[in-house]
């Protein structure tokens, strides 16, 4: 579609007629072939149970023909007031149910509600939590990673990647799952450090996967990267240049396929994320292919993290006792991690009681769904469905 | 840029109404008066020294006497993040920043919904995120009842 010359477009996108400019194949005077007529915008509804949004939300796209002229994304539909629920109760009973703020990259919503409560409290992590946290972090983003590129590559129709992606990420699940003993909603992190320490048996099964994973990703892109299909959908496809992304406030993957390199993990390392070494993949067009190949870039890094910290894991404690009825000081805090989606802050006010007075959290997946309508202007019906899956959205981690 | 001289900044354009507060995790926090706050943040994104390109986080708070928004601000060019904050009635109005950042459009409506604030000049005051035929009042408030709440019996 991106090849397709302009002025052979019957309409800009606009929504009104651009007959002047339609260029005929066989050199006719376009009044004589095509009558002038007048059509009619109308509304489709796609979702909320839809197999491609994701979960349950809702578009309302306006449609001129086949463009489309607006999108109206309606959300909620999950929603759990997860924020008036932290009121009542303890900080220490509020762990389990950051897990189900982003259900596939559970391990981050741990670590930054952890993270901040430490920061106000200023609890002391040793050394191995640390390093068992960007572990459990980095497994948790492969798993992610890998569910996205399964559902987007399904999107499109290819049906292959989906069965290859979900076998690695049932092995990422096992690792996670021998440690927590939780698929996917761990509850593993706790303040001061994790809970648990890693079996004996983790270590070696993290090796034998950090090697078998290695060649996997060259196997999905193999399948995918230079396939004409794949290309044909997602090249050129729903660009998102980057004032509109910072105006948006889209972070994450998606803010790095415009081309700016911007990692917390790098410029502002929390954790021991200063102590390894990895690259911060970036894209060139901004497009939804830049936006997949960040994505397949980010998966090897993250191996890559794992790996290091698997060498140089030190032994010691893994959590600072914390007291049972547990009052962080009275004060604010803001702080965020580079989640698998990008920023994901918690912004918590505490009144020196054991619950919080206020929570709020910054979740990646609701700025970057409301940059949705900038992104879709001008485009086809079909492609919406690429470009939608292509920003990563986690429905529970917009409603909350 | 340093703490200083970011306050410095701040108080050389808007003499007298930059008052710093304690805030963990950010450079600097201080608080404005509510009028002002559209000027503040237009003044924080488009002064080249302080380059405030991304609105991280908005949020309120009920203090039930008042309410507080905590804007959450960040550079790309420089790295620093500051916090703003403003303090108004219950029921007080203030200026959208929409067309400032575009991302407090939506956080911008879902304090609307969740807290019963209202923004002057919001180019989208539609609900967000409760149901479409919800009505029962303002539920983050503190105050907040649900018609299914039941209080369990203190022992």
């Amino acid at each position: 579609m991106s090849d397709y010359p302009k002025n052979e477009f019957p309409t800009d996108g606009t929504g009104e007629n651009n007959l002047e400019n339609l260029v005929d194949p066989l050199g006719r005077n376009p009044d004589t072939v095509v009558e002038k007529i007048d059509t009619e915008e109308f509304i489709v509804n796609m979702g909320p149970q839809h197999p491609s949004t994701h979960g349950v939300c809702r578009l309302l796209l306006k449609m001129d023909g086949e463009v489309i002229v607006d999108v109206v994304p309606y959300v909620g539909y999950l929603h759990r007031s997860m924020e008036k629920i932290a009121e009542n109760r303890t900080y220490l009973q509020y762990i389990p149910l950051t897990d189900r703020i982003d259900y596939v990259s559970a391990m981050f919503c741990n670590h930054v509600f952890c993270m901040t409560v430490e920061k106000l409290a200023q609890i002391h992590i040793p050394e191995r939590a640390e390093y068992i946290r960007v572990i459990m972090d980095e497994l948790n983003r492969i798993a992610s990673h890998l569910i996205w590129l399964a559902t987007f590559a399904l999107d499109l129709g290819a049906i292959t990647p989906f069965l290859y992606c979900f076998r690695e990420r049932e092995k990422v699940l096992d690792l996670l799952e021998m440690v927590s003993g939780q698929r996917m909603t761990f509850n593993y992190m706790r303040f001061g450090g994790v809970s648990k320490d890693l079996p004996p048996e983790f270590i070696p099964k993290t090796k034998e996967f950090v090697e078998y994973f290695k060649p996997r990703v060259d196997e999905y892109e193999y399948i995918l990267t230079n396939n004409p299909i794949f290309l044909g959908r997602t090249k050129g496809v729903g660009i998102l240049d980057q004032k509109t992304a910072i105006d948006y406030s889209v972070t994450g993957p998606n803010l790095r396929a415009t081309g700016l390199k911007w990692d917390l993990r790098k410029e502002e390392p929390y954790s021991v994320y200063d102590r390894f070494e990895f690259d911060i993949p970036t894209g060139a067009n901004s497009d939804t292919w830049d936006r997949y190949m960040v994505r397949i870039q980010e998966m090897r890094q993250a191996n890559r993290i794992v790996e290091q910290a698997l060498e140089s894991l030190p032994e010691g404690e893994i959590k600072t006792k914390t007291p049972t009825v547990f009052r962080p000081p009275k004060g604010e805090v803001y702080a965020r991690i580079e989640s698998t989606r990008g920023e994901m802050g918690f912004y918590i006010v505490s009144d020196g009681s054991t619950k919080p007075y206020r929570l709020k959290m910054r979740t990646a997946s609701f700025s970057n769904l409301a940059v949705l309508p900038e992104m879709s202007r001008g485009w086809k019906i079909a492609d919406i469905v690429a470009i939608f899956a292509s920003l990563d959205v986690i429905m529970p981690d917009v409603d909350r | 840029m340093t703490k200083e001289k970011i306050v410095n900044t701040f108080q050389n354009k808007f003499p007298e109404k930059i008052e710093e507060i304690p805030f963990v995790g950010v450079d600097v926090a201080f608080e404005v008066e509510s009028d002002l706050i559209l000027e503040v943040c237009r003044f924080a994104k488009e002064t080249p020294e302080l380059g405030f390109d991304l609105l991280a986080c908005l949020s309120c708070v009920d203090y039930i006497d008042h309410m507080e928004l905590v804007y959450n601000l960040f550079s790309f060019t420089h790295k620093h993040k500051i916090a703003i904050k403003v303090s108004l009635p219950r029921d007080g109005e203030i200026d959208s920043i929409t067309p400032v950042w575009n991302a407090a459009n939506w956080h911008e409506r879902e304090i609307a919904e969740l807290f019963g604030m209202t923004f002057r000049n919001h180019p989208d005051p539609r609900p967000i995120l409760l149901p479409e035929d919800w009505d029962e009042g303002y539920p983050m408030r503190k105050d907040w009842e649900g018609k299914d709440f039941v209080r369990l019996p203190k022992k």
